[in-house]
């Protein structure tokens, strides 16, 4: 598979504050990748320095040409007061191919009638942003994403605030859109239970540690013990994961000590299951 | 009426334009939710007025008194660029440097003006003064009116997407920081220009009540910008038209109509929810 995006000893982080030293790995195309941490971990630092808009303090990320990028961003990241209507946000997706200072020509608006049929909401052109629910939000977010024909498609915490109707909805779209179009997906998400069961691979981001790999390898309760710091159990139930923190009866007794960061470089290829 | 009105038409033209220019750029004042930047740019722009008069009343800069714009819009372009850059004040809330600089502005302007030697007389200049409003201020008000219109209008999809969602629109390739500084810039220019005839209340009413009329009326951006021209022209109109045979302040009235409109819409927002 082509290398889309490349960390080469990268340490990435903000003036003199280093977030993440010395990332080492590959997104190649057709990569299915979750990037799980907590809040603050700095997995929001990763997506910028694939998304260029920050430059790593040392080493580098290279991307391949003609990279375009489809973003959905955080749903609190969007001011759905505008008084928009579904169809002018999805067009947004196609602003930077229209030219500076031109207007959206009927053929933008066809293929963003297309990118609205093809995640299933094609009835809700005309409705007002506003006026939607949080899971039909996320689908015009993703619409939008979609009409700027991108070759990578990435979501910033695309659950986030929502009930498990919805969250199933919505990982299993992009999990369609995967499968259907071979689109390269990356996901930003604090919930690995929810990504694990969708994703190929996950990049764990934790307490300035980081760890990559296949489902399988990363969801080792040795390895999510060693990167949480606390013990760790992997059961599976139908087919799912479920990761839950083991009791050990003493939590008041037993401080929480943050484990020394732990980094990895990636020497695995993508599960293309 | 009509005749005592028309003894003012020129006073009204520039009001129009006054209203017209703060109309549109107070939906994305109001959607931007910097309502409160407006205000404070309104107030260093009384403070550059207050400035070039106690300046004058000193004797160091005598040019000044006549023309007091071009210190008013040199403190408002600082605060453009203090405001439109966002850096460098991480510590401090946004809303809280909004609320310094305005408090600051406000109080040096007066505190200026009270030591002005021709202050008393000029004060009127940060209360501001329609009805004093000549053809060549009509003119002059077009001249700045008229490019940030048409950069607005030409810039629609640019303003309007750096506004609603910045970090796809620099996702995208947009440059957020030059179209944030743009679109204050164009503020700041109407705003220091508005300043000089309609006084810090009126400026800031335009900027804010026609924009809230506009969204409770319209639930696309053609239908709020349009019903946000239209109230700020009509509230311009019927207040100014009261003020003078009713021998009102015509500032005041102007910002009363805006009101009564504003709670009109709000009326038939609420009847099209039930």
């Amino acid at each position: 598979m082509k290398p889309l995006v490349t960390f080469d000893h990268a340490t990435l982080g903000y003036g003199r504050r280093v977030v993440l030293r010395d990332l080492d790995f590959t997104i190649p195309e057709g990569d299915f990748l979750g990037i799980v941490g907590p809040n603050g971990a700095g997995k929001t630092t990763i997506l910028r320095a694939i998304l260029k808009t920050l430059e790593p303090l040392e080493g580098g990320v290279s991307h391949a040409p003609n990279l375009r990028y489809g973003y959905v961003p955080q749903r609190d990241q969007v001011d759905y007061n505008f008084p928009l209507k579904v169809i002018d946000v999805v067009m947004m997706g196609r602003y930077d191919r229209i030219g500076l200072g031109r207007r959206p020509k009927p053929t933008d608006r066809d293929r963003a009638c297309a990118a609205l049929e093809h995640v299933g909401i094609l009835d809700l052109a005309d409705q007002s942003l506003n006026s939607l629910s949080g899971g039909q939000r996320q689908r015009t977010l993703i619409a939008r994403a979609l009409v700027g024909e991108p070759n990578v498609l990435i979501l910033d915490e695309p659950t986030s605030g929502m009930d498990l109707v919805a969250t199933t909805q919505i990982l299993g779209l992009v999990r369609a859109l995967h499968d259907r179009d071979a689109l390269t997906v990356l996901m930003v998400s604090h919930a690995l239970n929810e990504v694990a069961n969708y994703v190929e691979r996950i990049a764990l981001v934790m307490n300035g540690g980081f760890r990559i790999g296949p489902v399988d390898e990363i969801m080792s309760p040795a390895v999510l013990s060693d990167m949480y710091g606390i013990p760790v159990e992997v059961d599976s139930f139908n087919g799912h994961r479920i990761v839950v923190a083991r009791r050990n009866g003493n939590e008041l007794d037993r401080p929480h000590v943050e484990p020394e960061p732990v980094v990895v470089e990636d020497t695995t290829e993508p599960n293309d299951a | 009426m009509l005749s005592a009105v028309s003894l003012f038409r020129e006073a009204l033209y520039g009001t129009l334009v006054i209203a017209l220019a703060c109309s549109v750029l107070g939906v994305y004042v109001v959607l931007r939710r910097i309502v409160f930047v407006g205000a404070a740019l309104a107030e260093l722009s009384s403070a550059g007025i207050a400035l070039a008069l106690w300046l004058s009343g000193q004797g160091l800069v005598m040019g000044l008194t006549t023309h007091p714009i071009a210190l008013a819009l040199l403190l408002t372009i600082a605060g453009v660029l203090f405001f439109g850059s966002g850096s460098g004040r991480a510590r401090i809330p946004p809303d809280a440097t909004i609320g310094v600089t305005y408090a600051v502005a406000g109080a040096v302007g007066i505190l200026l003006i009270s030591k002005a030697a021709v202050g008393e007389a000029h004060d009127i200049f940060l209360q501001g003064n329609i009805l004093g409003i000549t053809r060549i201020d009509t003119m002059i008000l077009l001249a700045v009116a008229i490019p940030v219109l048409i950069a607005h209008t030409v810039f629609y999809k640019e303003f309007l997407f750096v506004s609603f969602d910045r970090e796809t629109a620099r996702t995208l390739g947009f440059r957020v920081g030059f179209w944030n500084l743009f679109l204050y810039l164009t503020l700041g220019l109407v705003i220091a220009f508005a300043m000089q005839f309609a006084g810090v209340m009126l400026v800031f009413n335009f900027l804010v009540l026609p924009a809230v009329t506009g969204l409770l009326l319209s639930r696309n951006m053609a239908g709020t910008f349009a019903w946000s021209i239209i109230s700020a022209l009509v509230a311009a109109i019927v207040g100014f038209s009261l003020s003078v045979p009713f021998d009102l302040p015509s500032g005041p009235a102007i910002v009363a109509v805006s009101g009564v409109i504003a709670a009109i819409a709000f009326l038939v927002r609420l009847s099209q929810r039930r």
